[in-house]
């Protein structure tokens, strides 16, 4: 399997937040994670990314046959997983052409996602939401990722803009067989990006892993997270 | 050595290598500015044994480059330098003061003035990198008269074991000065005293320190704008700890002796943050890239 967590169980400051979720993505797969707030959605993310917040407790993250679990945040990057913020730091004093010049791998990926008028400035200061993600998605670009996990990347995004965020997602992504783990709490973005598959988080566990995206939707929109749990739970 | 070609006024050790001076700018060892030229004296403290004397009488087109470099063991190097620079003259600086290895255990004491004329500009950049076991200390006088303008950038690329600096400006009508000092310190202790000095009306100035203390660094900074006319001021100190064991202290002081006068300070010490760090790691950089990059931010530096 190209990305798997098995029975992963994360803590923070002896808070557990992620108590044993299991997740499966193939190579060039899309794949989304709903849930509600709190529901450890971004702690998941960042234990992926090896943020060292977060202590695994038990459980693997096998990327390419290899446990990442013990590889420092660089490492992991390295190796090809990238993660687009959801609320990203500012670095004071530091341009986001200079970020961009430090970390490309692909000279080829600049400047396909409008953001010339951002180079000069730095790096998410004053950006508003829009600059953020689309800051975001160039960086991720510029690291020739493998895996990219996008973390509320349609949130505070109004519908047009989600949109032009999609189709930037569908065509330098996913039309170019980079598996994407999409995260998000609206769902907003799932029409324009139709996820092979959708996990559904509640209170630190995957409730529920469907292939209908608009089934899923549907029944939270109408019930509620929890009643996705009727949902059967597959693994192909 | 790198650059030396274009230098204008190399000097290695105790020894001038090189002079040269473009048309309308003199340039001289300083012991021989003040034999030459009696009205240097003033100037100087004492009759000067080392050092140069800079005297920019008309217009030059390109920046004037001084170098003073320590390459041998335990050498000390004792300069008084003088800057002359004439009515309504623009000139560009470029100086730069090192140790060409990093265990030369050398001595740098460098004091000075620079005098700035009616309606002259300077733009002065003055880097410093040094080796782990230097010391060095350095204190200049600015002089600016009517109208003159001066923006003096001091950077400690590579600091020395310890470094003092004492600067202080005086700014009469109209004129203008941004002094800006900005440190990377690893192992040193750095003392920092600086006073911007507003007599005449409608002078403005600024200092501004951005100060990183990174392994057992010891920073001090005492820095002071002392407004007597109705002029303006502004300080801006700011520390940065990247380790531990690393100390900052920044004491601003303002005084105001003249009623319409404006003069007021900011002054901040952090630390780098995780959270920072952590989103730079994410993008591939190793811890000390990451800190490197975050570290240059916070200095300005590009």
């Amino acid at each position: 399997m190209f990305f798997t967590v098995k029975n992963l169980k994360v803590s923070s400051e002896n808070k557990e937040i992620l108590k044993g979720v299991d997740l499966e993505l193939k190579k060039g797969e899309l794949q989304a994670i709903l849930g509600p707030n709190g529901s450890g959605k971004s702690v998941l993310a960042q234990a992926i990314m090896g943020n060292p917040k977060y202590e695994i407790r038990t459980g693997q993250i096998l990327f390419l046959g290899k446990n990442i679990a013990k590889l420092s945040s660089s490492q992991r990057a390295r190796l090809g997983i990238a993660l687009s913020w959801q609320n990203p730091p500012a670095i004071k004093g530091v341009k986001l052409s200079q970020l961009l010049e430090k970390i490309t791998k692909s000279k080829a990926s600049q400047a396909k996602v409008g953001i010339t008028a951002l180079l000069d400035r730095e790096v998410n200061l004053n950006y508003s939401g829009g600059e953020k993600k689309l800051s975001e998605l160039q960086q991720i670009l510029s690291l020739k990722p493998k895996l990219v996990i996008l973390d509320e990347i349609d949130a505070g995004l109004d519908l047009k803009k989600t949109e032009e965020v999609a189709e930037i997602i569908r065509r330098e992504l996913v039309a170019k067989n980079i598996a994407v783990l999409l995260i998000t709490h609206s769902g907003e973005i799932l029409k324009f990006l139709q996820p092979e598959i959708v996990n559904v988080m509640v209170r630190g566990r995957i409730i529920c892993r469907h292939k209908g995206y608009q089934k899923v939707l549907k029944t939270i929109k109408d019930y509620g997270y929890e009643r996705c749990k009727k949902h059967a739970l597959f693994t192909d | 050595m790198k650059g030396a070609k274009n230098t204008h006024y190399l000097q290695i050790d105790n020894k001038v290598k090189k002079i040269c001076r473009p048309e309308g700018v003199e340039i001289l060892p300083a012991g021989l500015a003040w034999k030459k030229y009696d009205w240097t004296r003033k100037y100087f403290a004492l009759k000067p044994s080392s050092g140069y004397f800079i005297w920019a009488r008309k217009q030059t087109k390109n920046p004037l480059l001084s170098c003073v470099s320590i390459s041998s063991p335990r050498i000390k190097q004792r300069m008084q330098n003088l800057l002359v620079v004439e009515d309504n003259i623009k000139i560009d600086i470029q100086g730069t003061c090192n140790s060409l290895k990093k265990d030369l255990n050398g001595f740098h004491q460098a004091s000075g003035k620079i005098v700035i004329k009616q309606g002259a500009k300077v733009n002065y950049q003055h880097v410093h990198s040094w080796g782990e076991k230097d010391i060095v200390e350095t204190s200049y006088q600015f002089f600016l008269e009517k109208d003159a303008r001066l923006n003096y950038n001091y950077q400690v690329i590579m600091p020395p074991r310890e470094l003092k600096t004492n600067n202080r400006l005086i700014l009469q009508e109209n004129a203008s000065a941004n002094l800006e000092m900005s440190a990377a310190c690893v192992e040193t202790k750095f003392d920092i005293k600086e006073s911007l000095i507003l007599k005449g009306r409608n002078a403005s100035g600024m200092l501004k320190l951005r100060l990183a203390a990174g392994k057992n660094s010891r920073i001090s900074a005492n820095s002071q704008i002392k407004a007597e006319a109705e002029a303006k001021g502004h300080l801006d100190c700011q520390g940065l700890l990247t380790d531990e064991k690393a100390v900052v202290s920044l004491v601003p002081a303002l005084v105001c002796s003249h009623q319409k006068a404006r003069i007021t300070h900011e002054a901040s010490i952090g630390r780098v943050s995780e959270e920072q760090l952590n989103y730079l790691m994410m993008r591939g950089l190793t811890e000390k890239q990451a800190l490197d990059l975050i570290i240059n931010g916070f200095l300005d530096y590009e």
